[in-house]
């Protein structure tokens, strides 16, 4: 009698394990399935054209990237126009950025001068490729 | 002409344009003149399908929903029952049809034979949670009619919705409609939410029907949201933005969560597909379950909530013939008001999302019902400010019924009963707090 019961529920707790053990099977495949990205990531480096279209003092907004282009006395550098804060594009206002989604700013050279936003905007670097014309690396 | 802004060619730029078109395929000779003179004898600038010829339609749809609500309303007036000495006295000259029929249907589920006075006035109810029903069948059919001509691509969207509004016949009212009742449907959810909370409604035994209602608000604001981004013009861009990057300032589950909403790095055809299923689909399964449930408790929980007949000092009760009546006066001018707002206001389209982005010069706006998180966002951490306080206020009315004292049985079924202080002064606090940083928003 004993041994009758503790065989079943031998069987009760091995079939609820077993299915425990394929939910968890079938969550882990549904969590790869979802985790599918079906858009290939947006593109990391961008031609912008030859060195010459960009003489010193450059200052260019780039709307397709989106960053501002700039060539000073440290040569080439490109300062991105994503807000920080949720990803807004900022809008380049004289000397200072301003992003209208909620109200962030920053200076010239891309530091946060008002918040929400916390971290500076990113520089991007800017390379010339062997025909000479300038790659911006996004990241 | 452009296609998001009809109307914004004058007749002369249209002429002209029509001229140029011919000119570059050449069609019309070098020097010869085009102009609206010819207009009666050329073929080629043929005037536009007249746009919204079906508007004085729609206006005599309105005025005979306004007779037949007057007709309902007059005849009310001699539908009540009483309760003499326990027993039912009918004051009707009719019979009151109270019997049960022997296998109650939903519709019999939801319409006793008879139900108190004092309760079913629309001072007390507010018709609030049965207008949300309402509207919320108004949105399901004209969403269905939507789907027949909306093309859930980037370069589709906005065209096809421009073919809805434009082209096909009560396009633009079938649109509207969708729009409206949407919007209206935020309100009475709010007002109904706020209408439960104030009438000590919301204790138990129907706390878990105010806990499904506040599933049904999310789902609500969920599903506007979802609809609003379907249009995929420049106007959602940044709001679709923001909302989406929100999500990456979830600790730990972030970055999966945004993968799984917007199915990318940056939102795109993927994403408005994901949208659109939700939308028409994932959502609205939601929005009918819980809703059907939120129903069915309604009597499950007892009906209306009331103090016990001997403390009732009306115990006048109106019955099924005339709840249904006021259901249906309701309806009538219900579907008045969104004709008549769907005939008068256009709801917003703007130029499609273009790439690369154009810089943004103009301000920025969240739709209306969630211009409260934009303005939140301007003031701290994108995650507090975005999904913190905003999961804050829903924790602090889902805990209401918890923290709230019991409202006794006498002070059941009217407004402001003095044991639900506690909650009527959160309520109205939040849904203030709601407002007031809406009402910033706008003034930004």
């Amino acid at each position: 009698m004993t041994e009758d019961i503790s065989r079943r529920s031998f069987l009760k707790l091995a079939v609820q394990g077993l299915v425990a053990i394929s939910g968890l099977l079938a969550l882990d495949g549904l969590r790869r399935y979802l985790s599918f990205k079906p858009a290939p990531p947006p593109p990391k480096r961008f031609e912008i054209g030859p060195e010459s279209d960009y003489p010193p003092g450059t200052r260019l907004v780039l709307p397709e990237i989106p960053a501002v282009l700039i060539h000073d006395q440290d040569g080439y550098h490109a300062l991105s126009l994503v807000c920080t804060h949720l990803g807004c594009v900022v809008e380049r206002q004289v000397d200072v950025y301003a992003c209208n989604c909620h109200g962030s700013r920053y200076d010239k050279s891309g530091k946060v001068t008002r918040g929400p936003a916390i971290h500076s905007l990113p520089v991007f670097q800017v390379e010339r490729n062997q025909d000479g014309r300038l790659v911006i690396l996004k990241g | 002409m452009p296609w998001w802004k009809p109307g914004s060619l004058s007749e002369d730029e249209a002429w002209q344009l029509t001229a140029y078109l011919l000119r570059s395929n050449s069609l019309l000779p070098v020097g010869e003149e085009l102009a609206i003179d010819q207009a009666n004898f050329l073929a080629v600038h043929l005037p536009v399908r007249q746009v919204q010829d079906e508007r004085g339609w729609q206006i005599i749809l309105v005025g005979t929903l306004s007779l037949a609500a007057v007709g309902l309303y007059s005849l009310g007036k001699r539908t009540l029952i009483g309760r003499v000495n326990g027993s039912i006295s009918n004051q009707n000259e009719g019979s009151a049809r109270l019997k049960q029929p022997a296998r109650p249907s939903f519709f019999h589920h939801l319409h006793p034979p008879s139900i108190p006075l004092p309760q079913a006035r629309w001072r007390y109810t507010l018709g609030a949670g049965g207008l949300a029903v309402f509207f919320s069948l108004v949105v399901v059919v004209t969403g269905i009619l939507e789907m027949f001509f909306y093309i859930p691509t980037p370069e589709q969207a906005g065209s096809s919705i421009q073919v809805i509004s434009y082209s096909i016949p009560y396009g633009m009212l079938v649109r509207g409609l969708h729009f409206w009742a949407a919007q209206a449907l935020v309100v009475v959810a709010v007002i109904h939410l706020l209408r439960v909370v104030l009438t000590g409604a919301f204790m138990p035994p129907r706390r878990f029907n105010y806990l499904l209602g506040l599933g049904l608000l999310v789902i609500i604001l969920f599903l506007d949201f979802t609809g609003y981004v379907l249009r995929w013009d420049e106007g959602i861009r940044w709001a679709l933005m923001v909302g989406t990057n929100l999500l990456k300032t979830i600790p730990v589950v972030g970055l999966a969560l945004y993968g799984f909403v917007v199915g990318g790095e940056a939102p795109g055809l993927a994403t408005l597909n994901r949208f659109y299923a939700w939308h028409i689909f994932g959502l609205t399964l939601f929005l009918i379950a819980v809703g059907v449930w939120h129903l069915f408790r309604v009597r499950r929980d007892g009906g209306i909530a009331t103090p016990s007949p001997e403390l009732r000092s009306d115990s006048r009760r109106i019955t099924r013939d005339e709840l249904v009546r006021r259901e249906v006066l309701a309806m009538a001018l219900a579907t008045g008001g969104l004709i008549l707002a769907a005939t008068l206001f256009m709801p917003p389209i703007a130029p499609p999302i273009s790439d690369p982005p154009t810089i943004l010069t103009e301000e920025v706006r969240a739709p209306w019902f969630f211009l409260w998180i934009q303005q939140l966002l301007r003031h701290g951490g994108a995650f507090w400010m975005g999904v913190g306080i905003p999961l804050g206020a829903l924790v602090i009315l889902i805990l209401l019924p918890y923290i709230n004292k019991p409202v006794p049985d006498d002070q059941r079924g009217r407004w402001l009963p003095r044991a639900g202080r506690l909650a009527q002064i959160i309520a109205i606090g939040v849904v203030l707090a709601w407002l007031a940083l809406t009402v910033l928003e706008m003034l930004e």
